[in-house]
């Protein structure tokens, strides 16, 4: 069932089309990451789903029910900012209950009530012994937690995430991630999650929307969306180093570094298609290494190979390697439109 | 190497340039603060007058004379009590004209400008246009009022056709505690907004999506968060107000009798125009422990409420 419905939705700042004609359709239960770069309209598209930012045309429903014009309190939704946006004048537990007492006259529950739900977020997020703390007494990861608990605690249809985790320091993050996503997955809530970090986007989404220039450029699972890209943006926003995409009569085609390996090493090489490769610098990265090179044909465009590091082939700078990547691996884009096109239609005659 | 040699400028000194920069703010300090508060306590305790600058020095006998008169008593308590009423009407106004002049309307510069006017206006001028808004005679509103019927024969509030805005004790006690709150506003209206626009709107934004409405918003998170700012913009229109002598010297000269004279205007009237430069000092020097203690009492209590 869907939660949320969003037909042609469309935000306009004068000249720039933040939000340019987006359908999407949220599922209950389901964890939806909104990845792009940033000012690619993915946090308009938040903001207009919370209800602080008005559509300049289109419409959002949720729970079945036209919210389009419906005021954020209306709308059965619930945030988490970036910055937390923790009320740093209130302790813990007024921050959780604020929500509560601002709904309280449409929801009518009593004190004991109200304390009974902070207390069990707060319990449910680890949080109950913070409870009478100030926010800056707290750490980044505590205060990320609270504004969790703030949002879950009025038991929203809809939570909004807007980069949770991109404050927290590396080592934290991860950390992070995993508890989100145990934690959405024992509470069944529907979250959407905006991230430019792909990372985040391929560990947490069941689905992701990867979005550019207001619009929504593919709608996947995160193997679908790298495996499979609809275009060449999708295509080189994912992935790291991106994919490595070189110029043909009449369409470009790309391959990613991963999967462009020694030939020997190909372990079908008869379904291959091999490249004179001029290996022209190495980085060691540890578990892999990072090869910067070029193919034969193609000199001004730089070509990347990842080898992972257990495949002990000798790679010297300033030499040349059969170097093959598998026909499935290849992916074809229209020359001018940059959209994915078959091998055939691309005319790419490997075979 | 050098890339470009401009030679010596006495300017490129920097223990020069900082003397330089420093100049205008120390003279202002030294000149027009320093020095007459230093001559002021000089004054007080000796027995200089207008006709013999001799200073001899008197200890607290000018302190102890100003203490004992029923006079300055008085002026001492009206000065006070104008300070208070007018602070409890600046900060009502302040915060409504501050919330109002946050949002967004059509308007609203021109708005602003307007408002900002009384503030912006010297203060002697001001007054002047008040004294005409204000006469006993000829007053503006007075006339409106008598074209409403409330003023004149059979009138609602008055038989007479004027009100005698400044000559009546407590109308002239009124009109002076209107005209500092109609004068102190703007500027407090202007502390308060740059307080409310320094609220992060992520913090709105989150309290919009709680479901917070406007006045949740503006009782539970605004006013809280500006309190700091709220406490600075009160000690200032306290503190201008209570040395202020302008405004009941253009409009009452203290009258009527003693009903509107406060301290700055008796220590004026006492110490330049009787004459008596020592007990005029000793005057004006009572405001300054009080104020002191004020002040220091709500910076203390500003930093405290400060929670970012």
């Amino acid at each position: 069932m869907s939660v949320v419905q969003i037909s042609g939705l469309k935000k306009y700042f004068d000249a720039v089309h933040a939000v340019d004609g987006v359908d999407l359709s949220i599922q209950q239960g389901e964890f939806l990451v909104i990845l792009g770069p940033s000012g690619c309209g993915k946090t308009t598209l938040m903001r207009m789903i919370a209800g602080l930012e008005k559509p300049t045309a289109g419409s959002i429903h949720i729970d079945g029910a036209d919210v389009t014009e419906l005021p954020p309190r209306k709308r059965g939704v619930s945030m988490v900012f970036q910055s937390y946006a923790l009320y740093p004048h209130m302790n813990v537990y007024n921050n959780i209950a604020f929500p509560l007492k601002a709904q309280r006259r449409e929801k009518k529950f009593d004190k004991a009530t109200m304390r009974s739900k902070v207390e069990n977020i707060a319990r449910l997020l680890e949080i109950d012994e913070l409870l009478d703390r100030r926010p800056r007494q707290l750490s980044g990861g505590q205060r990320q937690r609270v504004a969790i608990a703030r949002a879950m605690v009025t038991q929203p249809a809809v939570l909004l995430l807007d980069e949770p985790l991109s404050n927290l320091d590396a080592k934290l993050r991860a950390n992070a991630r995993d508890e989100l996503k145990d934690f959405q997955r024992s509470s069944n809530i529907t979250a959407v999650f905006v991230t430019h970090d792909q990372i985040e986007a391929m560990g947490l989404g069941d689905r992701i929307v990867v979005m550019e220039k207001g619009k929504i450029q593919q709608i996947g699972t995160p193997q679908r969306i790298y495996d499979d890209p609809a275009n060449e943006f999708v295509a080189t926003f994912l992935g790291s180093p991106s994919m490595n995409i070189l110029r043909a009569k009449g369409h470009r085609f790309g391959f990613r570094p991963e999967h462009f390996l020694p030939k020997t090493l190909q372990d079908n090489p008869e379904n291959s298609v091999s490249f004179h490769y001029f290996v022209k610098r190495v980085e060691y990265l540890g578990s892999d290494r990072l090869v910067y090179g070029y193919v034969g044909g193609h000199e001004n465009e730089l070509t990347l190979a990842k080898v992972p590091s257990n495949i002990r082939v000798s790679l010297d700078i300033d030499s040349e390697y059969e170097f093959a990547v598998h026909y499935d691996d290849i992916k074809y884009f229209d020359e001018a439109s940059g959209e994915r096109v078959e091998a055939q239609v691309a005319g790419a005659a490997w075979r | 190497m050098k890339l470009l040699h401009l030679g010596n400028f006495p300017l490129d000194n920097r223990r020069l340039i900082g003397a330089l920069f420093l100049t205008p703010a120390l003279l202002y300090i030294v000149l027009l603060v320093g020095f007459p508060f230093v001559l002021s306590i000089a004054f007080g305790f000796s027995d200089v007058t207008v006709g013999n600058t001799d200073l001899s020095f008197v200890g607290f006998r000018n302190f102890l004379a100003v203490w004992e008169n029923d006079i300055f008593r008085q002026v001492f308590e009206t000065t006070i009590r104008f300070t208070l009423i007018s602070q409890v009407f600046i900060l009502i106004f302040a915060n409504i004209l501050a919330v109002i002049f946050t949002q967004e309307f059509t308007g609203k510069w021109f708005a602003r400008f307007v408002f900002i006017l009384p503030w912006a206006t010297p203060v002697s001028l001001a007054m002047i246009g008040w004294l005409w808004m204000l006469d006993t005679k000829y007053s503006p509103i007075d006339y409106l009022l008598l074209q409403l019927g409330l003023l004149g024969r059979g009138g609602l509030l008055s038989d007479n056709r004027n009100l005698f805005w400044l000559a009546a004790p407590d109308l002239a006690q009124i009109s002076v505690i209107f005209v500092q709150v109609w004068r102190m506003t703007p500027l407090a209206t202007v502390i308060l907004m740059a307080g409310l626009s320094s609220i992060p709107t992520d913090i709105l934004d989150q309290a919009e999506v709680d479901g917070s409405r406007f006045m949740r918003t503006l009782l539970q998170i605004k006013l809280p968060l500006i309190l700091p700012i709220m406490v600075i913009a009160l000690l200032f229109s306290m503190i201008t107000m209570f040395g202020d002598m302008t405004v009941v010297y253009v409009l009452t000269r203290g009258g009527p009798v003693d009903y509107t004279r406060v301290l700055g205007l008796y220590s004026f009237q006492v110490g330049i125009e009787g004459g008596n430069l020592a007990q005029g000092a000793a005057i004006s020097l009572f405001a300054f422990p009080l104020l002191l203690a004020m002040a220091i009492f709500m910076l203390r209590t500003a930093s405290r409420a400060e929670v970012r």
